[in-house]
């Protein structure tokens, strides 16, 4: 089984780097766990993402959200809700998560076997140059665990 | 749970904003209000070093950093006085061939087909032919894979330098791309024939029309700056006719022509002013189509785009048939004080850089004019032609046919300008 986790996210822009950060810091906190299965960082996969997910069996995507929930806010959302997003950002060069899982459904049947999860990690401020705020920094410890208990319940 | 949204904002670069003034049911002012980020980059680049230079300005771009890149390292070489030799000028056009052909995929098919077919967005259409995306989508994936292989990733890639490349790129990772490029020539041909066949909205206007032009290349890095109204200039002597100037609505700067007149850059003055220096299946695909040229209603770029298309996909097959580097990958540089203009044809357009460097090669002075900025005063004009129909409309018809205009013209804010805000005012 081939399980991918990809954390996703620009590292300039403030809480935006959330998911790059808690894929590595689960990397330098959990390396038995981390040396087992495919590991990549992305600032923007676009529709990439596509590319990113051919060939796997899993998929744990960690990526920054915005939601009504407070910022550093956990969310654990499944490939049907992932599914159900109805996708009001979207853009002609921007192509977000959500909508590139959509398009991607619509064209490549062997998506339907991967077993997407992502980890989202809800952000305040996504200023160009800004660092990550301090309730998203304090949430990736648990984001970190997070990733680990999720890859434990796939390999 | 489904008011999470993915991607953040943070994904959307610039803003626009289209405001439409209307007075006894005309419109009397038209304004697109755009955030434009490279004025940054001129700043940041004073008293980096020159090699700097295109790895930084290669960021204000995902869709097209190699245009910058070769902008760049072109101005820089000028500025130096030295000139590459023709396997490094090779190694630039297949690079540049990557960028045209995933920008051009991506434009065609997933941004502006939409419009013409009349579904909110590509997911729509894959909905209703899902053949159709997955063939842009695999046309799209070699571009990005000729970026890779060159530059070791397929976004942002790296590599280029002032003086030739960092190091020459292995050769089989490029000779294993020629059977999907191959592949892609014949789908690019079938995508002209597909882009006749959409329904394009009438309106023709009489262009400017600004292109680089090469007698025996189609114009992308080396030529003159040519218009259709008869200019011929040195990319020296850009600034002379080419000017600059701050709008009060937008943080972009317009450029006109030194006699006030606006010009439209892109895939339509290229293939205007360059259509015989395309390559044989480009000319032949451009010859059966029957379509007659000038082409001057700005919704058939898309039209233009499919035919550079072809032409990218055969000028990347031979390059990559006939890559077998040698020698040094880049010119040992000597530092010197110095002044250079470089230029390059970006997928949306003519991207014009000039620098001044000091005697230890750290840049004292950039200045970046991006197509986009030379475009906007045109699309400000062309949207004031279509603008009685608009004021007429519902607001949210008028939205999307602005926002049609608009997207034609494959602008760098595009991401931006799907967000379009449509505010007409009533002056009375």
């Amino acid at each position: 089984m081939t399980t991918l986790v990809l954390g996703i996210g620009q590292s300039l822009r403030g809480d935006d780097a959330a998911g790059l950060e808690a894929v590595r810091l689960w990397q330098g906190k959990y390396p038995q766990t981390a040396k087992l299965i495919r590991v990549e960082t992305s600032e923007l996969p676009g529709l990439g993402l596509l590319d990113l997910l051919n060939g796997v069996d899993a998929a744990i995507l960690v990526d920054a959200v915005q939601s009504a929930a407070p910022a550093g806010s956990l969310l654990r959302v499944g490939a049907a809700d992932l599914a159900s997003f109805a996708p009001d950002a979207l853009s002609a060069h921007g192509w977000g998560v959500a909508e590139t899982l959509q398009l991607g459904r619509s064209i490549y049947p062997w998506l339907e076997a991967v077993h997407v999860t992502l980890i989202g990690i809800v952000g305040e401020q996504f200023e160009i140059g800004a660092g990550l705020s301090p309730r998203v920094r304090a949430a990736l410890d648990g984001a970190a665990a997070m990733i680990e208990s999720e890859v434990h319940s796939l390999i | 749970m489904k008011n999470i949204e993915v991607p953040a904002l943070a994904r959307v670069e610039g803003e626009g904003g289209l405001y439409i003034g209307v007075k006894d049911g005309k419109a009397v002012e038209i304004r697109l209000d755009i955030y434009e980020p490279p004025r940054f980059f001129e700043g940041f680049l004073v008293d980096r070093f020159i090699q700097e230079v295109p790895d930084i300005t290669a960021r204000i771009c995902g869709i097209c950093p190699v245009a910058y890149q070769m902008s760049s390292v072109t101005a820089l070489e000028a500025a130096l006085g030295i000139e590459v030799g023709p396997e490094v000028n090779a190694l630039r056009r297949l690079m540049y061939c990557g960028e045209f052909i995933e920008s051009h995929a991506l434009h065609i098919y997933m941004l502006q087909a939409p419009d013409l077919l009349g579904v909110p967005s590509a997911l729509d259409l894959a909905a209703v032919a899902p053949e159709v995306v997955k063939n842009a989508l695999r046309m799209k994936k070699i571009g990005n894979e000729i970026l890779k292989a060159i530059g070791g990733r397929s976004v942002h890639p790296v590599n280029a330098c002032v003086g030739g490349w960092y190091r020459w790129p292995d050769t089989a990772p490029l000779k294993a791309l020629l059977p999907e490029l191959e592949w892609a020539l014949e789908a690019a041909k079938e995508t002209v024939k597909w882009s006749l066949s959409l329904p394009y909205p009438n309106l023709e206007i009489d262009y400017e029309f600004v292109a680089i032009h090469h007698p025996e290349e189609y114009g992308v890095m080396h030529g003159e700056v040519w218009s259709s109204k008869g200019s011929k200039l040195s990319v020296n002597e850009y600034e002379t006719r080419y000017i600059e100037a701050h709008v009060k609505h937008s943080n972009a700067l317009h450029s006109h022509t030194s006699d006030g007149g606006h010009y439209l850059v892109g895939p339509l003055a290229r293939l205007n002013l360059n259509h015989e220096q395309l390559l044989p299946e480009a000319q032949k695909a451009l010859r059966e189509s029957k379509v007659k040229l000038p082409l001057t209603n700005p919704y058939k770029s898309l039209i233009a785009r499919a035919v550079e298309l072809v032409h990218f996909y055969e000028e990347a097959i031979a390059l990559v048939k006939s890559y077998n580097p040698a020698g040094p990958a880049h010119l040992d540089l000597k530092l010197r004080t110095g002044e250079g203009c470089g230029m390059s044809e970006a997928p949306r357009g003519l991207l014009y850089h000039r620098y001044k460097i000091d005697k230890n090669g750290r840049i004292k002075f950039a200045r970046i004019v991006p197509p986009t900025a030379q475009n906007l005063p045109r699309i400000e004009e062309d949207l004031f032609a279509i603008a009685p129909q608009l004021v007429k409309m519902e607001h949210e018809t008028a939205t999307l046919t602005a926002e049609h205009l608009v997207r034609s013209y494959d602008p760098c804010i595009s991401c931006a300008t799907h967000f379009l805000n449509l505010k007409i005012e009533d002056k009375k």
